[in-house]
Order: C-alpha cells, then sequence, then structure tokens
C-alpha cells in the first residue's frame, strides 16, 4: 500500500507542476461556448456579444487566483508552485475530511471505555 | 495574463437557480456522506485522499479537443471507479470547493451549479455505466478499460447537459440560440469525454493491474487473465 500512495502521490505532484505547465491554454468546453458571438484577443474579449460578458469578476480572487501566485514575478514558477501547494492542500484537506469520517463511523461500534 | 477559467463563472445563471441548486447539491453530498460512511474503513482514507489530489491535478490539465477549444478531466468517471458512487461524489465536491475558494475558480456563487454538474451527476451517471457494461463485459485489463472508457464519456455529456438544464432555467441567450449552443455544448463534451475516457481507463486499469483490491468498480476480484478459464 506504501509503495502504491507514494508512487501516486509522486505521479500527482508532477502533473500538477509540471505537466500543468504544458496544457493547452485555449478555453475549455464550456468557456468556448459561453464565448461564441465574441472576438478574442489573448484571451480577452474585444468585440461582439456572448454570454460570458455577463460573468463578474470571481467573489473571492485571492493571491492563488487562477492557479497562479500574483505575488511571484516568476509566472511559470508561480503556476508550478500553485499547482503543487493546491495538489499537497487538496490531498491533506481531503484525507483528513474522509478520516474523520470513517472515524466517526466506529464510534458507536466502539464501546465507551471511559477515557471519553 | 490568460485567465485559467474552467467552471461555471459568476452572475452567467441567475440567483434563484443558483440557490436551487445550491439546495440540491446540500442534499445529494449530505446524502453521499452518510451513505459514504457505511462503505468507509481506514484502509480505503488514504486512497480516498490520493484519488482526491489526482482528479485537483487531472483537472488542470487542459487538452486541446478542436481549433481553439480544450477540455479537461472532470474526474467523475475515476472517482466512480476508485472509490465507488459515494465517496466519489464527495471527492470530486472537495475538489470543486477547493478550486471556487482558494483559485478563483467557478464562482462561489455557482458552486452548487457545479458541484451537481460535475460531482453528482457525473459521478452518478459514470458509476451506472460502469456497473451495466461490468455485466457485459469480460473482466479482463481490456474490459474494464472499455467499461470506464464508456462510462467516463457518457458522464462527461450528462454533467454538460446539467448546465444546459441551468442555463435554459436561469441564463440569458447572448449571441446565440438555446438550441444552437446545446448542441455546441454536447457536441464539445463528446470531444472532451473521449479525452477524459481515455485518461480514465488507463488510470483505472493502471490500479488495477498494480492493485485491483483498490478499484472499487472490480468488488475485490482480481483481473481475470484474458486466456485463462474462468
Amino acid at each position: 500500500m506504501k509503495k502504491f500512495l507514494i508512487t501516486g502521490t509522486v505521479v500527482t505532484l508532477v502533473l500538477a507542476g509540471f505537466v500543468s505547465l504544458f496544457a493547452s491554454a485555449s478555453p475549455d468546453g464550456l468557456e468556448s461556448v459561453l464565448l461564441t458571438g465574441c472576438e478574442t484577443t489573448d484571451g480577452e474579449i474585444t468585440g461582439g456579444s456572448c454570454v460570458l460578458q455577463a460573468a463578474g469578476e470571481h467573489e473571492i480572487g485571492g493571491a492563488f487566483a487562477d492557479y497562479g501566485m500574483s505575488f511571484l514575478d516568476n509566472e511559470i514558477l508561480g503556476a508550478s508552485l500553485a499547482g503543487i501547494l493546491g495538489a499537497l492542500f487538496t490531498l491533506a484537506a481531503s484525507t483528513g475530511l474522509f478520516w474523520l469520517l470513517a472515524r466517526g463511523r466506529k464510534a458507536p461500534e466502539t464501546a465507551d471505555d471511559g477515557t471519553a | 495574463m490568460e485567465a485559467l477559467a474552467l467552471h461555471i463563472p459568476t452572475d452567467v445563471i441567475d440567483g434563484p437557480t443558483s440557490l436551487v441548486f445550491a439546495l440540491i447539491a446540500v442534499l445529494a453530498v449530505g446524502w453521499c456522506t452518510v451513505a459514504a460512511r457505511r462503505g468507509l474503513d481506514d484502509r480505503l482514507v488514504p486512497l480516498a485522499g490520493l484519488a482526491t489530489a489526482f482528479v485537483f491535478a487531472a483537472q488542470m490539465l487542459n487538452f486541446p479537443v478542436a481549433a481553439g477549444v480544450s477540455g479537461h478531466l472532470l474526474g467523475g468517471a475515476l472517482a466512480a471507479a476508485l472509490l465507488g458512487p459515494w465517496l466519489g461524489v464527495l471527492c470530486v465536491t472537495v475538489v470543486i470547493a477547493i478550486q471556487a475558494l482558494l483559485f478563483a475558480d467557478g464562482a462561489v456563487t455557482a458552486l452548487g451549479l457545479n458541484v451537481v454538474n460535475m460531482a453528482v451527476i457525473a459521478t452518478f451517471t459514470a458509476y451506472g455505466v460502469l456497473a451495466l457494461a461490468l455485466k457485459v463485459l469480460p473482466r479482463t485489463r481490456v474490459g474494464v478499460g472499455a467499461a470506464v472508457f464508456a462510462a467516463a464519456i457518457v458522464s462527461v455529456v450528462a454533467a454538460s447537459a446539467g448546465f444546459v438544464l441551468q442555463f435554459w432555467l436561469g441564463g440569458e441567450e447572448v449571441g446565440q440560440s438555446l438550441g444552437a449552443m446545446t448542441a455546441a455544448i454536447l457536441g464539445t463534451h463528446v470531444l472532451i469525454g473521449i479525452g477524459e475516457g481515455v485518461i480514465t481507463a488507463g488510470a483505472v486499469t493502471a490500479v488495477a493491474v498494480a492493485r485491483p483490491d483498490l478499484v472499487h468498480a472490480l468488488r475485490g476480484t482480481a483481473l481475470a487473465r484474458p486466456a485463462a478459464a474462468r
């Protein structure tokens, strides 16, 4: 199990921190359809009319918005680190949540031994 | 810098519709939490965490599907195959919540919309197709790969149909009719589904060969050798 988990974690971090830098920058399936009717230059809407013009700014934004690090000058390094930290955070948060869930399940089975 | 926006952004679907889907998402995820608890033992926890992190990473990997259009893994089929439907929904929900709260990907007000489409609809559809396909296909590497491939395509198209429903209820047509938009969304997501199918089939068969006991869809049985008698 350990070997499997380590291999999986390494693969995940390589995908998030390195392979992600080579991902297509084109709008995805949803965004491209919402952009139909608009003209775009470098990802910015420059004319026409389309659904996506109604979209507002994200409510939170934040330092890691759009998988970057706004406080780093180096965009490539920022994107790579954001991917790695995001994957590690996801790993920690989900493992923690699932652990709590599994632990909660056992509570009724384990007799109260007085140690609370 | 070009924005990497993958999910439903702010103000594309109106408030009432977003609220209704937020309630549906809360009910569905709550139900999955209760149901997932029954099948969850400590051994599964690290695998579920790893699968969640993998889905997060894989969602960043946009692959080209047509000129100027990309697609990325949704992860519902992968989560359903490895973890089963209940835990699978929770896995994708965690990813979507982290993306909206930390990475400004997908509006906070659209969380319910995005969770219903990508976590609930995609995962349950994938699990249904997978369960049906594994009834007729042999439990070999090729059979499982084909079942996962089919489940992934149907799940992605179903998730995109979820968006079409939400847009029909609470979106405003601009620049194209709803009919044209529906055709474009479904068509594009067939292509994205093929990409998702290839990646998911590769990932699930890799796990099935190394550790068949970790593939929920196989229910503890090892892969049969193609030539071996059953």
